[in-house]
Parts: C-alpha cells; sequence; structure tokens
C-alpha cells in the first residue's frame, strides 16, 4: 500500500493538477456581493448613514437599527433657554428639566425595528409609556432607487393620574382615551457624502382631546443633516401641523441640533420649541414660540449594544 | 442452404463475441483504479506524512464527516448552526471576520506579506489580520510569537493542540462563548477538509528528483521535504504605532487600495455591522482617517493597525491589529499613501 502511495505522489507532484476546495453548504455570495466595496463601483449599492442615528432631532429617521442589535438611548430636554422662565435665574433652563425620556429600541429583523421606552411627559400628559414599530419599505441605492422609505408607527400610554375636573383633557373617562397614535412615513434621500434631507408624512390621534381641540392632526414635516466632518455635523427638523383648529394655540415643531459621532456613541445636542420627547407629544402638544425665547438644550446620548 | 446459413450466422456471431470484448467501457473495477488516480492527486498531506512513517498529530482525523465538516463550516461562516439548534458562539464576530477560508497565497511555503496581497489581489481575496483556514489543519503550533504579549498564560495551551486554540479563539478573539465538545469536532472536520493536498504544495524539479529518490530510500527525507513546502506554524510580531520610514520607498497607490477595500472595510463597511465605526469610499471619510494620521489613539491608522483594540466591558467589539507577518510596513505605508491622496484628490 505504502508503495503504491509513494508512486501516486510522484504522478501527482509531477502534475499540474490545481485543487480547489468546494463549499459544504449553500454559497453566500449574496452577502459579498453587497460587502464588495467595489462600494465605489457597485451601481446597485445600498446608500448608507443618510443620517446618523435612528433619530434626526426628536423625530424618527429612516435610519435602522441592525438586526440583533439593542440600542439604549437616554435623552433630556430642559427648560426655557431664554424670556421670561429662562435666563441665568434658571441658568439658561437647566434648572428646569422638561421631560426626559429613557427607551430601548431593537432590531427586530432586518427590515424592522421595535422601541419601548417611559418618559416624564409634558403639561397633563405625564408618566408616559410609549412603544413603537418601524418598518424599511425601500433603501436607497446609487442606481434605481433614488429614496429611502420607512413606515413608523408609535403609541403613547399617558398613565398619571386621572384629573378630577371632568372638562380637563386629561380626566379620562376610560383607560382607552389616554391612548395616543402616531403614524406617519419617512421619505429620504441622502444627495451628498454631506447633505441629507427626509420628508414626512403623517396622522397624529389622540383619543381624548379638548373640547376646542380635534382628534385628528394630519401633519408633514422636513429635517435634514449636513456633515461636516464624518463625526461632526448639523441638523435640523420641522413638523408643520396641518389641519389644526384655529381657537388652538399650538405651535409647531422646530429644532436644531450638532451630532457628534465616536464610533460607539451617537451624541446629539438640540435646541428646540417642543418639550415632549416622542411624537406622540412633541407634535401635537408644541405650544413655545422660538421668537420669545422659548427654546430649550436638549441632549440624546445612543448607545449600541449587540445581542 | 441452411448449413451455409448457419454457417455465416456462426461467423457473424462469432466476430461480434470478439469484438464486444474490445469495445465499450472498460470494466467497472479498471475504472475505479483509473479514477482513484486522478483523486489521489487530492491526497492529503497528513496521510501522506504518516505512510511515509511520520507521527500524526494530535489533532487527526483518519476519515473526514462530510456532515460533521457542514455544521463545523456554518458556525465558522455564520456562528451557528443554520437550523437553530445550537446557540451563537459569539454575538459580536463571525470567524470569518477575521479568517479567510481559501488559500492565501500561490505556494504555502511563501506566505509572505507581498505574496498574500498579491495573490489576494489575483482572487479578490479579503486581507484579514488572522490566519487563513486554509491549512490550518497541518499546522503544529498555533497563537505563537507576540500572541502571548496580548493573550498572556492562555497561549500555553494553545500552542500545540489545536482544539484548545479553538477553544481561545472562541472565548477571547470572538469574545464569546465557550464551544462544547462536539461544536469542536464539527470545526475540526471542517478544517480537515480545508487540509493542503499534495497538490496544494509546490515543488522545484530539484526536489521532485530528491523525493522522488527518497521515497523508495529514505521515507524520512521525504517526509521532511513535503514538509518543507509549507509552514508548520505561522509567526507573529506585534510592530509599534510608529508611521513606518522607508528611505525611498515610494506607496503603491493600487495595493493601498486594495488593502483599504479588502482590509479595513471588510470590517468597517457600514453593510458589515461588525463594528459602530463605519467607513466607505466617501471623502469624509478618507478625511477623517488622514486628519488622525499622526495622532495617538485608535483614530491613528498605524496605531490602530498595529495595536488594534482590547475587549472592555460594555464594548465587546475589538480591533485586532496586523502584524508585522501579515501587512508589512512597505504596506502599511501603500495604505497610508492612498489615504492620504483619496482625502486630498
Amino acid at each position: 500500500m505504502k508503495k503504491i502511495i509513494n508512486v501516486i505522489i510522484i504522478v501527482v507532484i509531477n502534475s499540474t493538477w490545481v485543487y480547489s476546495q468546494d463549499s459544504l453548504i449553500v454559497s453566500d455570495n449574496e452577502i459579498k456581493d453587497e460587502f464588495v466595496s467595489e462600494g465605489a463601483t457597485d451601481n446597485s449599492t445600498v446608500v448608507t448613514e443618510t443620517f446618523a442615528s435612528i433619530r434626526v432631532v426628536n423625530n424618527h429617521s429612516i435610519e435602522m437599527i441592525p438586526v440583533r442589535s439593542l440600542e439604549f438611548i437616554v435623552s433630556h430636554k430642559f427648560g426655557d433657554l431664554a424670556g421670561s422662565n429662562g435666563g441665568v435665574a434658571t441658568w439658561f433652563g437647566l434648572d428646569n428639566l422638561e421631560d426626559v425620556r429613557i427607551a430601548f429600541e431593537y432590531g427586530l429583523y432586518k427590515n424592522m425595528n421595535a422601541g419601548y421606552g417611559r418618559s416624564k411627559g409634558i403639561g397633563h400628559t405625564t408618566q408616559v409609556f410609549d412603544g413603537y414599530y418601524k418598518y424599511s419599505i425601500l433603501q436607497q441605492r446609487t442606481s434605481k432607487m433614488p429614496i429611502s422609505l420607512v413606515f413608523v408607527s408609535a403609541v403613547s400610554i399617558p398613565y398619571g393620574p386621572a384629573s378630577t375636573d371632568s372638562t380637563a383633557p386629561n380626566s379620562y373617562p376610560t383607560f382607552l382615551n389616554r391612548f395616543i397614535f402616531t403614524n406617519q412615513i419617512l421619505i429620504a434621500r441622502k444627495f451628498s457624502d454631506r447633505i441629507s434631507l427626509q420628508i414626512n408624512l403623517g396622522y397624529n390621534h389622540r383619543n381624548y382631546v379638548d373640547y376646542k381641540d380635534q382628534n385628528g392632526l394630519f401633519f408633514a414635516g422636513i429635517s435634514g443633516r449636513f456633515r461636516m466632518t464624518k463625526s461632526f455635523g448639523f441638523l435640523f427638523e420641522y413638523i408643520h401641523i396641518l389641519d389644526r383648529p384655529s381657537a388652538i394655540t399650538y405651535t409647531n415643531h422646530l429644532a436644531v441640533g450638532i451630532e457628534l459621532l465616536t464610533g460607539g456613541h451617537a451624541f446629539a445636542l438640540t435646541f428646540a420649541n417642543s418639550t415632549g420627547m416622542t411624537e406622540n407629544l412633541f407634535i401635537p402638544y408644541t405650544n413655545r414660540n422660538w421668537l420669545q425665547g422659548q427654546f430649550r438644550f436638549g441632549f440624546s446620548i445612543n448607545r449600541r449594544f449587540k445581542l | 442452404m441452411l448449413k451455409n446459413l448457419l454457417r455465416v450466422l456462426f461467423v457473424i456471431f462469432t466476430i461480434v463475441l470478439i469484438f464486444s470484448f474490445k469495445s465499450g467501457d472498460v470494466p467497472r473495477y479498471s475504472k475505479y483504479l483509473k479514477e482513484e488516480q486522478v483523486n489521489i492527486a487530492e491526497l492529503p498531506v497528513e496521510d501522506v506524512l504518516i505512510n511515509l512513517g511520520e507521527k500524526p498529530p494530535l489533532h487527526y482525523i483518519s476519515l473526514l464527516d462530510k456532515d460533521s465538516a457542514r455544521m463545523g463550516e456554518e458556525m465558522i461562516k455564520y456562528g451557528e448552526l443554520l437550523d437553530g439548534s445550537n446557540k451563537r458562539i459569539s454575538k459580536y464576530f463571525y470567524c470569518t471576520d477575521c479568517h479567510n477560508l481559501q488559500k492565501e497565497s500561490p505556494d504555502p511555503a511563501n506566505d509572505s506579506p507581498k505574496a498574500v496581497l498579491e495573490y489576494g489581489i489575483e482572487n479578490k481575496i479579503p486581507f484579514l489580520p488572522a490566519a487563513t483556514f486554509y491549512g490550518m489543519y497541518n499546522k503544529r503550533h498555533w497563537y505563537n510569537g507576540d500572541y502571548a504579549k496580548k493573550y498572556g498564560d492562555l497561549v500555553e495551551p494553545t500552542r500545540d493542540t489545536l482544539q484548545n486554540a479553538i477553544q481561545l479563539c472562541a472565548t477571547q478573539c470572538s469574545q464569546g462563548r465557550e464551544m462544547t465538545d462536539w461544536e469542536i469536532r464539527c470545526v475540526m472536520h471542517y478544517y480537515k477538509s480545508l487540509e493542503y493536498k499534495i497538490g496544494d504544495l509546490v515543488f522545484t524539479n530539484y526536489e521532485i528528483n530528491l523525493l522522488s529518490k527518497a521515497i523508495a530510500n529514505n521515507p524520512s527525507l521525504a517526509a521532511e521535504i513535503i514538509r518543507s513546502r509549507y509552514h508548520q506554524f505561522n509567526e507573529a510580531t506585534f510592530g509599534t504605532s510608529k508611521i513606518p520610514e522607508i528611505e525611498g520607498y515610494v506607496p503603491s497607490m493600487r495595493n493601498g487600495e486594495y488593502i483599504y477595500v479588502y482590509g479595513c472595510l471588510h470590517c468597517h463597511s457600514p453593510q458589515k455591522e461588525i463594528t459602530n465605526f463605519d467607513l466607505g469610499m466617501d471623502k469624509l471619510s478618507f478625511k477623517f482617517l488622514d486628519d488622525k494620521l499622526y495622532k495617538y489613539n485608535s483614530f491613528s491608522l498605524s496605531h490602530i493597525t498595529r495595536y488594534g483594540t482590547y475587549a472592555i466591558s460594555g464594548r465587546r467589539q475589538y480591533m485586532p491589529q496586523y502584524s508585522m507577518e501579515n501587512m508589512s510596513d512597505e504596506q502599511l505605508l501603500d495604505l497610508i499613501g492612498y489615504i492620504k491622496f483619496k482625502a486630498h484628490e
């Protein structure tokens, strides 16, 4: 046997036969096709990093949390920076905490995220539990697909004590009266490495409102990002209520911010006239005016973990 | 008349009978032997060495179990079995984030950074910091050289036992859980499927002549010649964060681009989701790296390439460093040159 093998070795060594390893399982070319950063050359490459975070300023962005990743978010909004309630007396609003939210948001699937959070709440809407799910319908590509399209549906439940005043908007005759819903479509495009814009259209519904107000509000918004460097950029966000009753004195949410990326964290330092942290609060309940100094400093720290 | 007809038929029958033995397929047994001669070209190097009287390695597997190898391949490529019957080994890395599964150079005896880079460019193979799994089964020592600086005494049991090396890779390199015996067994079978075959080795004419004589007269010399055609272990020398200075060296943009695309972006491409620090082919990425070139921190290219980062509590993903054996100083300069060029073009 040894002699046979020895002879065969010589035969083989003298041959120029080339050996190749066959995969034992299904090929993973799909992954590699995406990756090969032929990024520079592949015409159908997915456009990434339209925004740095899953929020632009306060509202959702089209960015998704990767599957099996958990994002821990801590967000704050302080009191009025200027105006009658701001200035040095409140150290530019830092003495007054308007709202704070702690949330865990998770990448359920490649195209679907879900998140749960709890915030202090604003005005009569206090002790707010919120949840959302977000579904990525389209993803911008370098060719053939010019936009990204995402649907977000969010619900908030303020579980603070109901008012005994039956005319108050937080008297909540039944538990269902506490629910607030927002459904919106986000349409975004990354125009260049530095500039991204997003339009959002949606509908907000509060189950219980003041008698002068209306339950359903349609809104449209625009937000954007301008990157100065890889790790630093400017953000803005504006949401306009389309059919607010004239008897209601609420205003529209306008926010600007800067983002700082460190590789593991995404920091956003923001200034906004709205006081609420989630879309179910800052869309229907913004009642402060920038021109009167009623805007506030806020920040958000996002930390992502792999599970 | 009938008699003549019978005679003619007999002659025809006889002719047909004779030719039926000379035409058509070769007999089954002969065919088998012929196939065996061709297939034997894939003769595993370890088996040949054992037939030459060499002692089998500790991890020697006499017969490849394809089902085990398939499961090993799934765990290496996807971190778990695709049927979901085991728990993920690591939630941070797959083996293929750092290891290739194919040959990295045409000659296993020459896996210098230069040879690996040229072969990688030719075959579009990722340029990774860890040794390829192709031929890992044929090594005798693992976690050599400066890996002791990184993992301390943990490398001792791995240096002569492949199973221990796999376990260290699972728990430390990929920051995952301990693998069970059957999982390691499956990975071992997959390694066996990637072992060197005689056809992988490159011999000179002189060596072939010598080998031909030695096989008949001196099997231990023949084994030595075969062993000399591939490395028994991979050396590892860690560099420093200093940007190399090589007088008169002109960085190659082609090499630099390949290292960036098939090395850096292998993990830092946003779609890979291996790290939170994403890079791309955009100018902002190049400018960022260029701006940090002379810093002494993890954003500095030479620093991160030579030192890597370490897993810390709350942030287990880390970057392994490229040893001098995996990326030469010239190649580091190629990479830096390419990034500078892209940042300022």
